[in-house]
């Protein structure tokens, strides 16, 4: 990944910051600068709640070489507690220890590592409670 | 003068133990007797995903999220370790963005050994004790190195340690600082060197112990206290031995020291072994308990602490995500994923 692509995504990895759109009132997730409900540019940041429940889960095997590494891990999606649904990696977690349902929380790990030079990328992850 | 000290704190272990037999087996070695030596049962391992930025921001974290004035006002954030995941690229700037703090701030990344994290604390003192800012973020935080089949390979562990320092509302009033420094070949890494050598047991009486006596003497003949005055002391934590020895021989008694000793399930984070001790006892000691803290890197230097514990204390406890939350959360693996955890299997 493009330094600048990973310099843009900084506050919705690290912070999980989505957006609040200001006229309908709608939350989402990632960032934009239009609402995808109503079109207004009258947006504003939105922090993510930071815990939440499993709602599906898989395991990977296969994916991208710079996660080659990780495999296999478990991706979910998670529903936060302000309803927001989010796709994250549950860590600290074996893989026969994931449940539908089960309360997780954020938690700030390295996404990916581009080989042994290039730059870390960083982000939320989510981990049992 | 203004007061200052520790306004919050918060502790970060990883999830991952391994324990001395595991490792002693691939070896051919004794556990018990590196046991007897060490007095350390199993040491701590970052999973995969983890390093020195992701275990400083979880501490960072706790700290902030236990207490509740605004971390907006943040005005400096050391990163003290010895295993920072970049050589050129700050942590401290990962840390800055992660907590939502930039940009008004110094930051900086420190390296002394084992007690870059307690060097990071002296700064914030005195620079929110000088009012150039009014809160100041200190972290320790290591992924230790130990070559495969040295002793360090058996005892160094992972984890972080933060502290919020300021004037108000402070937990733990600082009574005085002390520090002692000398150039001491006992422990070192050269640049581009995977794992640190040492000089076996010359990192002992010339270096670990002279420096943590001197230091802690230093400190209390400064202050006129004496070791009876203590609750609680805290000393790095190479393996378990050195920390009660050099207790005794400073004539502090075992249960002094018995709650800031730590290493014994985790093994000697480096940066963040002695403040990971100290973030212990602040979860359990009492208001108006007066704590001696000593750290040791090696190169060498130790930096000494008195605090007073004050009533505020209460307002940031119980928390969580404390020490021992850390310390439970535990899962034992096996020789071979600790290799590939740790990035020795390429």
């Amino acid at each position: 990944m493009e330094p600048p692509k990973i310099w843009r995504e900084k506050r919705g990895k690290y912070l999980a910051m989505g957006v609040e759109c200001s006229d309908c009132m709608i939350k989402q997730f990632p960032f934009t600068e239009k609402c995808s409900a109503c079109g207004s540019e009258n947006v504003k940041e939105y922090k993510l709640a930071t815990t939440g429940k499993v709602l599906h889960f898989s395991t990977v095997t296969q994916t991208t070489d710079e996660m080659m590494g990780s495999t296999p891990y478990l991706i979910a999606i998670i529903e936060l507690d302000d309803g927001i649904k989010v796709t994250g990696q549950i860590v600290d977690c074996n893989l026969n220890e994931a449940k539908e349902g089960m309360d997780v929380r954020m938690v700030f790990r390295v996404l990916a590592r581009n080989g042994s030079e290039g730059l870390i990328r960083y982000g939320y992850k989510f981990a049992p409670i | 003068m203004n007061k200052v000290g520790i306004v919050s704190f918060g502790s970060y272990i990883p999830r991952y133990r391994i324990k001395i037999e595991e490792i002693a087996k691939v070896w051919d070695e004794d556990p018990i007797e590196i046991k007897a030596q060490s007095q350390i049962n199993s040491k701590s391992v970052p999973g995969p995903d983890e390093d020195v930025a992701t275990m400083a921001v979880e501490s960072a974290r706790n700290a902030i999220s236990r207490w509740k004035g605004k971390e907006k006002d943040l005005g400096a954030i050391y990163v003290g370790s010895e295993s920072h995941p970049y050589v050129v690229k700050p942590t401290a700037t990962i840390v800055a963005a992660a907590l939502d703090v930039e940009k008004s701030l110094t930051a900086a990344d420190l390296e002394f050994a084992c007690k870059a994290g307690t060097a990071g604390m002296q700064m914030c003192f005195g620079l929110v004790k000088s009012k150039m800012i009014s809160l100041g973020l200190a972290i320790g935080a290591d992924s230790s190195q130990g070559r495969p089949r040295d002793p360090l390979e058996y005892t160094v562990g992972a984890g972080s340690a933060a502290f919020l320092i300021g004037s108000e509302n402070i937990i733990a009033e600082l009574e005085g600082t002390y520090s002692v420094t000398t150039d001491m070949p006992d422990f070192w890494r050269r640049e581009g060197a995977v794992y640190p050598s040492h000089g076996v047991r010359f990192t002992g009486q010339p270096a670990y112990f002279k420096h943590t006596i001197d230091s802690s003497k230093g400190l209390m003949e400064e202050l006129g206290t004496k070791t009876s005055d203590y609750q609680h002391v805290i000393f790095h934590q190479p393996n378990a031995k050195f920390p009660q020895a050099v207790a005794r021989m400073l004539g502090f008694s075992k249960e002094q020291v018995e709650l800031g000793l730590i290493c014994k399930q985790m093994g000697n984070a480096y940066s963040a072994s002695s403040i990971l001790g100290f973030a212990n006892v602040l979860n359990h000691a009492n208001p108006g308990d007066q704590i001696l803290l000593t750290s040791y890197g090696s190169g060498a230097g130790s930096d000494s602490f008195s605090f007073t514990i004050t009533e505020a204390i209460d307002n940031i406890r119980p928390y969580k995500y404390d020490t021992q939350y850390y310390l439970n959360q535990c899962e034992y693996i096996e020789y071979g994923k600790y290799v590939r955890f740790k990035g020795i299997l390429r």
